[in-house]
């Protein structure tokens, strides 16, 4: 069998076509959030999650479906419950998910960030750590369910009360890879379209 | 002029010492080497390490292994050792009694004393009693406490039960404050409608109610014959800071003895039993009335049994005996605790259950070192002979240690069995060999902080403890802070890590003062004890005090605090003791080596 630039094309197509349902599906659907630039803040109790430039605006669902209001109530219900407060902050300046990490650590009162990709790709980052260093990294996005936000949430929190974390059991899957790369591909460019170079991050209110 | 080697093969190093006797019969010693031992001790692969470490020894001086005249190798001691491990109590819970459960992140301060009623049922009651609600996790922490702040208004709610870790989400969302007990696994098991009560105390403080037999008494007024039976309960619940109680109409907890069966301590005209219930002090009081063991047997079919069959049977495999043939010539008992899952618990609850650990030692043929010795020859062409038995080469070899004078005793205290002997002002050695060593060490410390992993544990023992604070510092068990330049890698992150070469993490809740007590705790129960009991069996009249110098030779010599424990017990005595310097420049090691080549001169 030969894979040839016909056939590329056509799951192109057919995925592109896929994306636009789950979009018409979510429209109407945008969130409501301040303007105001975001602070570092100086309390030592905040962890704050930091989310790439297209969330709940051009995205609205991760790359497996998960809608982004619950994602971040799940990661924020997680960091409450080992007694942390959260504080979300948009950032503008770049679509990556380790800078997008780095920035939210670096205005975290705690010096621990979360950074997360409107597809879904999560990791833990502590402001001292180099930007492609981070505590925690979760690649495959689409083996993420709610509940691991949640423990995610936790451990970030727990990094922040200087405690051991209790590991992550996450799935690996080989598959993922191939079955996603043009979904993931196409996510990240629409999410980096969105960069605004210039603009500082926001805080992420009300949602 | 003589070139002459003397090689001490041990369980895991071989050391090589290499000396030239001049014209006159003069000993002067050359150089020294140590290495890895290769294969098990007495089988022929060791050959190879022994002739790497002799060329390595011999480089300095320009030689050749086949340049020396003579190669006198160690006997080693006849004996060998294992170690188990039974725990002798058992907690079982009869129809869910208690939780005495530790919750991370409970929610709330206070106690609550209620019936158990279920979420889903709260709409059915109209009366005044006070209630202590149970929630499972397919409520979502909002539905949860907006049920609770609901019902408020009409019921009387004084605790909440959660099976989801949504303690503190629950408790933030609350207008009237509760205490609030989570992560409960197995909420089905709660019997609606009986009485329980909900404790949860302030931060860095633990309960008070719930862990007071008279406290639960009052709570669920109990006659003075239950709240007899609840002491076990309040025992187990002693320094949670969080708890619940459930009154059941037959529930109790029970705290079990297993009957773990006698020990048979055979002498030569009598035989002394040993109830391992009784625990380890009263079996080494038996032990101590036989003064010389034949045989140790455990009763048949109990746990003791059992143990001691297995050992027989492993230690028969390894010396190539009949089991049969296997005696037990000493025994180590050590009274310890383990953590062990309560049976019937429904939130997964541990006890620290009672325990006994054993080592025992077995006489052996003499060890196959004489094939060692064959091969060795064949392969350097150089005569070699075995030319003394271990502890008293190792005896001869401690005399070099400056400061030290006859008599003088030496202990090895290796990983299966604590050897020492005695070498008094006529030349005459007395030497013994007692089981229980640092593979006891090992396996006490796995045991009691429930590792299941001996290699973590063996690190453990080893080397000191560090508390990781931060990426870029440590503190170390002393309260020393290191910084780092660079990052300390994650996993590393707030755990207790053992400072072996490279860090080593250690999962799990124990604190590093916690663990620290327990490495010295396990380590005193098994060296300090057999160091009194070998140094009285080998003095004169079994007392200790006419011994003036102690030194400390082998693996565990070099142990970072071995050697200063015994020297504070042995300081008791008037002894003088620590870690041996061998020829001024060795340290504790090569003593059996250079040892061996003292005795060749002199003999």
């Amino acid at each position: 069998m030969k894979i040839n630039e016909e056939l590329i094309k056509e799951i192109t197509k057919l995925v592109v076509e896929e994306m636009r349902k789950v979009e018409c599906k979510t429209i109407g659907y945008s969130a409501s959030y301040g303007r105001d630039e975001a602070k570092k803040g100086n309390d030592v109790k905040e962890v704050v999650i930091g989310v790439g430039p297209g969330y709940l605006k051009e995205i609205t669902r991760t790359i497996n479906g998960l809608d982004h209001r619950e994602v971040l109530r799940e990661i924020k219900a997680g960091i409450e419950e080992e007694g942390m407060y959260p504080r979300v902050i948009k950032v503008y300046k770049t679509s990556d998910v380790a800078f997008i990490g780095k920035e939210a650590a670096s205005l975290s009162g705690s010096g621990i960030g979360i950074g997360l990709q409107s597809k879904g790709t999560i990791l833990i980052h502590q402001k001292d750590l180099y930007p492609l260093t981070n505590l925690e990294l979760f690649p495959q996005a689409p083996l993420l369910t709610l509940e691991l936000y949640r423990q995610i949430g936790k451990n970030a929190a727990r990094y922040a009360k200087g405690l051991p974390v209790i590991p992550i059991a996450v799935e690996n899957d080989h598959m993922v890879r191939p079955k996603y790369q043009v979904k993931a591909a196409l996510m990240h460019i629409k999410e980096t379209e969105e960069v605004k170079r210039k603009n500082p991050s926001i805080e992420f209110k009300n949602v | 002029m003589k070139w002459i080697a003397g090689v001490d093969i041990g369980n895991s190093t071989t050391e090589v010492c290499i000396g030239v006797i001049s014209e006159k019969g003069s000993l002067q010693f050359v150089s020294s080497n140590q290495t890895t031992t290769t294969g098990t001790k007495g089988t022929q692969e060791n050959t190879i390490g022994v002739i790497g470490a002799l060329e390595k020894a011999l480089h300095s001086s320009r030689k050749r292994v086949e340049d020396l005249d003579v190669i006198l190798l160690n006997e080693a001691a006849p004996v060998i050792g294992d170690t188990a491990m039974e725990t002798i109590t058992e907690t079982i819970i009869t129809e869910s009694t208690m939780i005495g459960h530790n919750p991370s992140t409970p929610g709330g301060i206070g106690l609550g004393t209620g019936k158990i009623i279920f979420i889903e049922d709260l709409d059915s009651v109209m009366n005044q009693d006070p209630y202590i609600i149970v929630a499972s996790k397919m409520y979502s922490y909002e539905v949860i406490a907006d049920k609770v702040n609901k019902a408020r208004n009409k019921i009387n709610i004084t605790g909440v039960i959660l099976q989801a870790d949504e303690g503190v989400l629950v408790y933030n969302r609350l207008e009237r404050k509760l205490p609030i007990i989570d992560e409960v696994g197995y909420i089905e098991k709660i019997p609606r409608g009986v009485m329980a009560s909900v404790e949860v105390a302030p931060p860095g403080q633990s309960i008070q109610t719930l862990s007071n037999p008279y406290g639960i008494a009052s709570l669920f007024q109990l006659t003075p014959e239950e709240t007899q039976r609840i002491v076990p309960i309040a025992k187990s619940l002693v320094g949670n800071r969080s708890a619940v109680v459930i009154k059941t109409p037959k529930g109790e907890v029970k705290e079990k003895k297993i009957d773990a069966g006698f020990l048979y301590i055979h002498g030569p005209n009598h035989s002394v039993e040993a109830n391992v219930d009784d625990g380890a002090e009263k079996i080494m009081v038996k032990l101590e009335e036989v003064k010389e063991i034949k045989d140790i047997e455990g009763q048949q079919g109990t746990n003791v049994g059992n143990m001691l069959n297995k050992m027989k049977e492993t230690l028969a495999t390894l010396t190539e005996q009949r089991v049969e043939q296997i005696y037990i010539q000493d025994l180590l008992a050590v009274d310890t605790t383990v953590p062990v899952e309560i049976q019937g618990g429904i939130a997964g609850e541990t006890c620290m259950e009672k325990a006994v650990g054993i080592a025992a030692m077995v006489k052996t043929h003499k060890l196959p070192m004489m094939r060692v010795a064959e091969k060795l020859q064949k392969m350097t062409g150089v005569h070699t002979k075995i030319a003394g038995v271990e502890a008293v080469m190792a005896v001869l070899g401690a005399i070099t240690t400056p400061g030290t004078k006859l008599p003088i005793a030496i202990l090895d205290l290796g990983g299966g069995s604590t050897d020492a002997a005695l070498l008094n002002e006529n030349g005459m050695v007395q030497s013994i060999h007692l089981a229980g060593a640092g593979q006891l060490v090992t396996l006490l410390i796995s045991e009691e902080l429930g590792l299941k992993d001996l290699y973590l544990a063996e690190a453990i023992k080893k080397y000191p403890l560090a508390k990781v604070e931060s990426l870029f510092h440590i503190r170390m068990e002393n309260g020393e802070i290191r910084f780092y330049d660079e990052p300390l890698h994650p996993k590393y992150y707030g755990r207790v890590v053992v400072m072996a070469e490279e860090m080593i993490p250690i999962e799990g809740d124990a604190s590093m003062e916690k663990i620290f007590q327990i490495r010295r705790e396990s380590k005193k129960k098994v060296f300090i004890r057999n160091a009194i009991r070998a140094l009285k069996k080998i003095a004169p009249k079994q007392e200790v005090r006419t011994i003036p110098n102690v030194v400390l030779v082998g693996g565990s010599a070099l142990d970072f605090e071995i050697p200063e424990m015994i020297l504070q017990e042995l300081s008791h005595y008037k002894i003088v003791s620590g870690r041996g310097n061998i020829r001024q420049q060795e340290g504790p090691r090569n003593a059996v080596a250079t040892g061996l080549l003292m005795h060749y001169v002199g003999g």
